[in-house]
């Protein structure tokens, strides 16, 4: 009987909550991003602050115990933590790991013409990935060591180390098009998310990331520590490299560019300055299973390799 | 009761078919703005339309990498079938920009959001976020650089011609 009173008070505390605190989230979640968004975020925010109260208020009435109460508080927090980050937030986050990208890995490469070409080379592979309308930029690191990484909201990066090691411009667009995929499978975003779940972190709004910077530079600590150091899950590597291919072909590229690539960088190990043997999977295991894939892309055989081309860009270096 | 049920098959059999070649023709939609149909299957014959964000078309004829078309006007052509999606995008563009079409005030934040820091310099978040962590001036700008770099369409176009690649890859068929 008690146990159907606390399940009868629960079940009566979601229907109050759903009402106040879920119809808030969900209209901010589908309500135009504006001004007016954020002062409705406010009063949002300021509902689900009074939640707690009315929580325990309404729970002690009804004679269901604080640690259910607690459960359940803990329980809006991680639907909330569910739901996706919206596309504001997620160039919110990528333009501030942008900023540790190039304090990390030696500054901007200067070179003007080659920055714009790489820029060609990686909207012609994001005009056809599954978010084109995004607006992705890209930069070149001043750095030896062969490196590429994507931030959120689509910003990426290419080490001038890992330039002068590909071949040609086929090369170019599949190691592009693996970390455009990254950016359009949300892998990073996925990562947070789930963090946000265990950290119990609810409200990747732009007014909570306004409001809670040390909130928002911990989240960038988190991403830094995915890209930089430890990577992300292999299973995430592995799709990125089979979306990749699967872009460079759509872009018009020999599809066989980025396991050319991987080619040259498996022949290196051992004495080649990179962090893709930190953190990404084996290599080895990542040719063998792009290498299942190109069969698919047969006809992908006849597209180009624009070694020339690659060639007269690369040489200006 | 029989000339009732044959005048019914005999209006059945005309309207059907007159209704099945829209319905059961494939439904598309332009994944991005600014999607060109041409007059033949080469990217660079006569432009017969444009699609923006979300447009229907209707598939008439499948090649390996070009879809023949029928717009919303009636008119006919080709276009590169990687801009196309069978899943209707979210934002409907009413042309022009592929912004114009979102809802409300959505289409400003989210101009600015894609526009990267180009409109007002960097966000409140990254600036606060560089103070914090003391990111030197350069890398502000580089990231500021990074995002006012623009490519034109006809820029990206010309590039993707000259090197086969693109729509005009397997030579635009």
């Amino acid at each position: 009987m008690k146990k159907i009173g606390v399940v009868l008070g629960a079940t009566m505390l979601c229907g109050l909550v759903g009402s106040q605190g879920f119809a808030g989230f969900f209209d901010d979640l589908l309500s135009p991003q504006s001004q007016q968004k954020q002062s409705q975020q406010g009063q949002s925010q300021a509902t689900q602050q009074e939640q707690p109260d009315l929580l325990e208020g309404l729970g002690g009435l009804l004679g269901v115990k604080k640690k259910n109460v607690d459960l359940l508080k803990k329980g809006i927090g991680v639907v909330q933590a569910l739901q996706p980050i919206g596309e504001e937030e997620e160039i919110r986050l990528g333009e501030a790991v942008a900023l540790e990208a190039f304090s990390r890995f030696g500054g901007e490469y200067q070179n003007e013409s080659l920055t714009r070409y790489v820029n060609l080379v990686g909207k012609t592979v994001a005009e056809v990935s599954d978010r084109p309308n995004l607006n992705y930029h890209f930069a070149i690191l001043n750095s030896r060591e062969q490196n590429a990484f994507a931030a959120p909201g689509g910003y990426i990066f290419v080490t001038i180390g890992l330039l002068k090691t590909l071949k040609n411009e086929a090369e170019l667009a599949g190691v592009l098009a693996h970390e455009v995929a990254h950016v359009t499978q949300k892998h990073m975003l996925e990562t947070i998310r789930r963090g946000a779940i265990l950290a119990n972190v609810s409200d990747f709004t732009l007014s909570a990331m306004n409001k809670n910077p040390e909130m928002f530079s911990n989240v960038i600590d988190e991403i830094t520590d995915k890209l930089f150091t430890k990577g992300l899950d292999k299973e995430k590597e592995f799709e990125a490299d089979a979306v990749g291919v699967e872009y460079a072909y759509r872009a018009g590229y020999r599809p066989s560019g980025l396991r050319d690539y991987l080619k040259t960088l498996q022949s290196q190990e051992g004495y080649a300055q990179s962090r893709f043997f930190t953190t990404h999977p084996s290599t080895r295991v990542r040719i063998g299973k792009i290498e299942t894939t190109l069969p698919e892309y047969q006809d992908g055989n006849a597209f180009p390799l624009l070694t020339q081309r690659f060639q007269q860009q690369i040489k200006r270096a | 009761m029989k000339k009732l049920l044959r005048l019914l098959l005999v209006v059945v059999g005309l309207i059907v078919p007159l209704v099945a070649g829209p319905v059961f023709a494939e439904t598309m939609y332009a994944k991005k703005d600014r999607v060109k149909v041409t007059e033949e299957k080469s990217p660079t014959s006569k432009a017969v339309g444009t699609l923006h964000l979300g447009d229907r078309v209707q598939v008439v004829k499948k090649l390996k990498r070009q879809y023949q078309v029928k717009l919303g006007n009636g008119k006919t052509g080709w276009v590169f079938k990687f801009k196309l999606t069978s899943k209707k995008p979210a934002g409907k563009s009413r042309g022009g920009s592929g912004l114009s079409g979102l809802a409300g005030k959505r289409v400003v934040m989210a101009k600015e959001a894609r526009a990267g820091g180009s409109i007002r310099g960097l966000k409140e978040t990254t600036e606060q976020y560089a103070q914090r962590k003391q990111i030197s001036p350069a890398d502000k700008q580089s990231v500021t650089k990074m995002e006012q770099l623009v490519v034109s369409d006809d820029e990206l176009s010309r590039f993707q011609q000259e090197g086969g690649v693109g729509e005009y890859a397997g030579g635009g068929q």
